[in-house]
């Protein structure tokens, strides 16, 4: 478990610019990569026009889920984005849920989300210019009137942040609480005397159980929703700022 | 592990952000290219292969319609081509058989006729024979009458050899 107030950790260094420090946020990421490649293969090997096995209908509602929600969102002129979508779904999911195996969870990375956000973002900025032109994205932050110019910008720069903090917020929050309770519940043991030493680990038992239930809506449910949440915020944003102001 | 160098909470790190964009990248190169393409074309022909099958249904349809009110339209047709076929024959048969009637009651009285006309024949040339036999018998008796003396008794027995030659013929 990580102290309370911890970064993730530095796993190696690659010894060019100077040391690229690889943390465990990447290699995690990684691991997602790797699994979901290989389930991605597994799941859409040997597909049928009439499907003959579970995994292609689950490859479908999968599919059909992110398509649909797509274009009930942003429109059937957005289909494209549909893998993004996926993708900010499956790696945010993921992201929070590798807490269940013990691993740090990735969104629980300020850089994570804000990478994400940025990504967000530019998406924003492209589909401005795209629908307005340059002048047009220009003049909308002296819209209506040019004294809203300061507020127009720190609202631009506001939505990245809020959608990043938001999200790495509510997974690095559940986190401390997590933590926070583990030390708890293990000084409780020690002094209730139910805590034992089997070799190099330390059994508390009033570790077992009661940090579950946290669990379930610290890394399950908010992990999963903050993922929604920010699927369909990018969604919203990127098909409004599309629309001609 | 233990001696790794552990970030800060809360920091930014460009090699990070890179690097978390690369990550991003890839994944959603992965899912692009192997999920979403792969499952899309599997749906998109289901799709097309369902509107197809309903094109096809329809046609169908269409054509068993327009067969079947051909159909019906040659069926009566025929019935009433087959009636007026039976009317025509029973007609044509009924006419056969009142000649065939008329033919054979005409046929029967030529028959019958004919039978008349050969038994009343038969019966005079009998007739006529009978008659040339008693002629005959007639003679020889008168001739034997006249050849012998006569008692009543031998009148008696000569009379009997008559009507017993007779009988014999």
């Amino acid at each position: 478990m990580d102290s309370i107030g911890q970064g993730p950790k530095v796993v190696f260094t690659i010894p060019i610019f100077g040391g690229i420090e690889v943390t465990e946020t990447i290699v995690i990421g990684w691991g997602i990569i790797v699994a979901v490649l290989l389930l991605s293969l597994w799941l859409t090997s040997d597909l049928k026009k009439i499907p003959e096995k579970k995994r292609q209908i689950v490859a479908e509602m999968f599919v059909d889920f992110v398509n649909n929600t797509v274009k009930n969102t942003m429109g059937p002129a957005f289909m494209s984005f549909a893998p993004y979508i996926a993708m900010l779904l499956v790696y945010a999911v993921l992201g929070a849920l590798v807490s269940l195996i013990g691993l740090r969870p990735m969104t629980a990375d300020f850089n994570t989300t804000l990478t994400w956000a940025l990504m967000t973002f530019v998406l924003i900025t492209y589909f401005k210019i795209k629908t307005n032109g340059f002048g047009g994205y220009l003049k909308s932050f002296a819209a209506p009137i040019p004294v809203m110019l300061p507020l127009n910008l720190l609202s631009e720069v506001a939505t990245p942040l809020s959608m990043a903090f938001r999200m790495f917020g509510n997974v690095s929050g559940g986190m401390v609480i997590t933590t926070l309770l583990y030390g708890a519940l293990g000084s409780l043991s020690r002094l209730l005397h139910v805590s034992f030493s089997l070799g190099v680990f330390d059994i508390n038992l009033a570790q077992m159980f009661i940090p579950a239930m946290l669990s379930i809506y610290f890394d399950l449910f908010s992990g999963c929703i903050q993922a929604y949440i920010f699927a369909t915020l990018t969604m919203v944003y990127v098909s409004s700022a599309a629309e001609e102001s | 592990m233990v001696l790794a160098k552990v970030t800060d909470f809360l920091t930014i790190s460009p090699s990070t952000i890179l690097l978390t964009l690369c990550n991003a990248l890839i994944l959603f190169l992965v899912l692009k290219l192997i999920l979403f393409k792969r499952v899309n074309k599997v749906m998109e022909d289901r799709r097309n292969d369902i509107a197809e099958s309903y094109r096809k249904a329809d046609e169908a349809q269409q054509n068993a319609d327009r067969m079947q009110a051909e159909y019906n339209e040659k069926i009566g047709a025929a019935k009433e081509e087959s009636a007026e076929l039976v009317r025509a024959a029973s007609k044509k048969a009924q006419l056969r058989s009142d000649e065939i009637i008329a033919d054979a009651k005409a046929e029967a009285k030529g028959i019958i006729d004919n039978a008349y006309s050969e038994i009343e024949r038969e019966k005079k040339i009998a007739v006529n024979s009978i008659k040339d036999e008693i002629t005959e018998i007639a003679l020889s008796a008168a001739s034997a009458v006249a050849a012998k003396e006569i008692t009543a008794e031998d009148n008696e027995k000569l009379i009997e050899s008559f009507i017993d030659g007779v009988g014999e013929m």
